[in-house]
């Protein structure tokens, strides 16, 4: 015990010294003396640190028979500036958000079936790392009357070799840019014409498997290439009844002309098979061959894809000013049965659609956009639409945006037809959409 | 297994599993933001293939993810991020789609250069209603130079872990980066006199004024002696500044400057007309007689401040390549309190700064 007393009065004295000379002593202005007593500083220095590893030796020895004088609280395990983790479950619950989307419209033509307001969608996306080798998303997607439907749930691995990045379970098929964005992320209210009249009302999607490789190459570029295989949801191009495999393959090269202007160039292509067209049920049903003639459910349908965007967003002032320009066009093949003279026959049907979308942006948070879409239908060679929108879009902050839409379409009589109307017809519609984010805070587009 | 069978996987094993040997004796660097690069450069010198993603005239909280950069990422060894979710809108989904292991959250290549770094404003109830808040606090920690010596070592130690053939040249360029650092920082005399590791404890305890003041040399105060930034700075201590967004905490309590207001009336949220009449007013009050703006934020508002008040508007970049002089981390700082000093400095003592000087 008196040792370490006589430990501590050393080692106090020691300190007290060494306070005199580093800061209370005036020092002598030459440089000499100035040397002189930093190396006896440095002396006395190295004499306390000797010290005080004998003072801790002591109290480490003499812990049992006294009880050691009170210690300096140990320094915090954690590095300062990481907060400690929460005492929570929460700690690795998944990052969450929430995406709401309400849209309001109206046909200023008279159908007035699809006109009011509607909390359109509402979506809750959960993302997180499973381990090191994977990681989760699950989007599930809320409809104003329906049940809550997977929109996407997948897991994809972060550490394969060779570039390779493998995506199982339900997704947005990797066919050109638009049909992989979720709703509230489309650059206008409503997806392009073409999309729905080919794939439907939802995204062409898969369950099943994505391979993607990033291609090397000896100029750097970003080359990637996709490959899908699975079950495609039911849409007019695939799986009308049946549920046969649908192969896709997208091929994607992404250029820098400049700092502030990036070009991306993909072609895709989707492979699978269909079921029998309305017009020819109908056709089976007017001859009353409906239960007679069994149509083929599994036709050859083919869809083709090429999708340019071009960005320009100077590095500089890249919240305030920006312009892309972006086309995707499609191209349909599909084989399909015709009732000719009481019999099946084989046809082909060949059609296309596309559109360009432009979008703008002079000052911080808003942008003007416009899009013209040209549209046919996979399972006619002559039924279309043609449609012009424009939109006006206000951000208050990055995490709600505003929209304002106007779409004026010309359906030609076979498209008329479809939804029930007769000859030329032109629909004008307004819309309007609101959608706030809450959550985790989301990766940025690009 | 038959042997045909055994050399057959040995072979594919090969084929996919990265070679541990790098032909290359560089190591490949990504580094979020340029001051990181910047002092990566320091430390690794040419041993590092270094790519830096953002520009330094660009806001680093909105860097657009271009596929381009994943390209790089794929065969980088190491990704220096700033961290505290500065970089949560695009590092993510560039280190993810990256396919390599090493340079995600959690692999030996992912530097977190925020590690050991005392970060000012950590909200305690995180709400967007706030603004744009940072959950884990305050990003912008290079603004204090000092900082710069944690993040050194931390870069260091990631080198010399992914390279280490390079352990000693490491060690020896972080040294040298520190003294040269504690010379732009306190300056020469003073660290000749006090020694750097003195001053560096002083300053990150925020007892270096009293350091300063309470030692003497024959009869003078060592605050005579004190030079640098520090030294630039040290006739504005308790200065008001108005900076633009919320980005100065750490620069201001270094060198002793009180921010009295923001030109965003929440951090990432534009002036408002309303906000803009407000802050004239308060200007008018004499809340602060300098705005402190940045290369990449919109100037009509500033603009208008300055011509409504009166007072001086400075640019200061926040990263190296902000401003063309900013060549790196020291030039930065040169360039930032240098321009400072011209703003704050009494109408005549010096030369102002000019109106919304700086790259544009």
């Amino acid at each position: 015990m008196l040792k370490t007393v006589r430990a501590c009065g050393v080692v106090a004295f020691a300190a007290v010294v060494l306070a005199v000379l580093s800061s209370g002593a005036a020092w002598a202005d030459d440089s000499g003396d100035v040397a002189a007593l930093r190396q006896e500083v440095q002396a006395l220095r190295a004499e306390i640190e000797a010290l005080k590893a004998s003072l801790l030796a002591l109290q480490q020895q003499g812990a049992t028979a006294a009880p050691a004088p009170e210690a300096v609280p140990p320094a915090p395990l954690t590095t300062p500036g990481t907060a400690p983790p929460a005492r929570s479950a929460n700690v690795m619950n998944p990052a969450i958000s929430a995406v709401f989307q309400a849209i309001g419209q109206s046909f200023l033509d008279g159908r007035e079936d699809a006109n009011g307001f509607d909390l359109s969608e509402a979506e809750v996306a959960f993302e997180s790392t499973i381990d090191p080798y994977a990681k989760m998303n699950l989007y599930l997607t809320f409809s104003v009357d329906d049940a809550p439907v997977v929109e996407e749930r997948y897991a994809q691995t972060l550490a394969l070799p060779a570039s390779l990045q493998l995506k199982g379970g339900r997704f947005k098929e990797s066919f050109g840019k638009w049909n992989l964005l979720h709703t509230h992320a489309f650059p206008t209210v409503e997806r392009p014409d073409a999309l729905v009249h080919f794939f439907g009302e939802e995204s062409l999607t898969n369950d099943g498997l994505s391979l993607s490789w990033l291609i090397p190459n000896p100029s750097g570029l970003y080359l990637e290439s996709v490959t899908e295989a699975g079950t495609a949801r039911e849409g007019t191009s695939f799986n009308s009844e049946s549920r046969a495999l649908t192969w896709s393959e997208h091929l994607a090269a992404f250029f820098n002309p400049s700092d502030s202007a990036t070009l991306e160039v993909g072609a895709s292509g989707a492979f699978g098979q269909t079921g029998p067209t309305e017009t020819l049920l109908a056709d089976l049903d007017a001859a009353g061959l409906t239960g007679i003639l069994e149509p083929d459910e599994r036709r050859p349908s083919d869809v083709y894809g090429m999708d340019i965007t071009w960005k320009w967003k100077p590095l500089q002032a890249n919240t305030y000013r920006s312009f892309t320009a972006q086309t995707e066009a499609l191209w349909s093949r599909r084989d399909v049965e015709v009732l000719t003279g009481g019999v099946l026959e084989d046809d082909t049907i060949a059609s296309s659609g596309g559109y360009l979308y432009l979008e703008g942006q002079w000052i911080k948070r808003w942008k003007i956009g416009v899009r013209g879409d040209l549209a046919g239908f996979p399972d006619s060679e002559t039924d279309r639409t043609w449609s012009a929108a424009g939109v006006v879009k206000f951000a208050p902050s990055e995490f709600q945006e505003i929209r304002f839409q106007v779409k004026r379409t010309r359906l030609n009589p076979g498209a008329a037809a479809r939804l029930g109307g007769d000859g030329d017809q032109e629909d004008t519609q307004v819309f309007f959409e609101w959608i706030p984010i809450i959550g985790a805070h989301g990766a940025h587009k690009y | 297994m038959t042997r045909h069978a055994r050399t057959a996987a040995l072979v594919l094993a090969a084929a996919l599993l990265p070679s541990p040997a790098r032909a290359a004796a560089t190591v490949k660097v990504v580094a979020s933001l340029p001051n990181l690069g910047a002092i990566a450069r320091d430390i690794g010198g040419d041993r590092l293939d270094l790519t830096v993603i953002a520009s330094g005239v660009q806001d680093a909280h909105f860097v657009d993810p271009k596929p381009s950069y994943i390209v790089k990422l794929r065969a980088a060894d190491l990704l220096i991020v700033n961290g505290l979710d500065l970089e949560i809108g695009w590092i993510p989904p560039l280190a993810q789609g990256a396919r390599n292991a090493r340079v995600l959250p959690g692999g030996p290549g992912y530097v977190d250069a925020s590690t050991g770094i005392p970060v000012v404003e950590i909200p305690a109830n995180a709400t967007r209603a706030e603004g744009d808040v940072h959950p884990y606090g305050n990003p912008h920690y290079l603004g204090d130079p000092l900082n710069a010596l944690t993040v050194a070592t931390t870069i260091a130690e990631a080198l010399k872990k992914a390279d280490p053939a390079g352990a000693a040249s490491y060690d020896e360029r972080r040294k040298a980066f520190a003294a040269r650092l504690d010379q732009a920082l306190f300056g020469a005399p003073l660290v000749e006199l006090a020694g750097g590791a003195k001053l560096e404890r002083e300053a990150a305890a925020g007892t270096l004024d009293h350091f300063l003041d309470a030692t003497s040399i024959g009869g003078a105060p060592l605050r005579s002696k004190l030079g640098g930034w520090l030294g630039r700075m040290a006739p504005y201590r308790g200065k008001p500044i108005v900076t633009y967004h919320k980005d100065a905490s750490y620069f201001a309590a270094r060198f002793g400057l009180v921010v009295a207001d923001y030109v965003e009336p929440k951090p990432g949220i534009p002036p408002s007309a309303r906000h803009l009449e407000e802050l004239t007013v308060r200007l008018q009050q004499g809340v602060a007689k300098v705005i402190v703006t940045r290369p990449y934020v919109e100037h009509r508002s500033t603009d208008l401040l300055a011509q409504k008040t009166g007072v001086a508007v400075v640019t200061l970049p926040l990263e190296v390549g902000g401003d063309p002089k900013a060549t790196d981390f020291f030039a930065l700082f040169d360039l930032v309190t240098e321009r400072l000093a011209a703003a704050l400095a009494p109408a005549g003592a010096g030369t102002a700064a000019p109106k919304g000087s700086g790259a544009r």
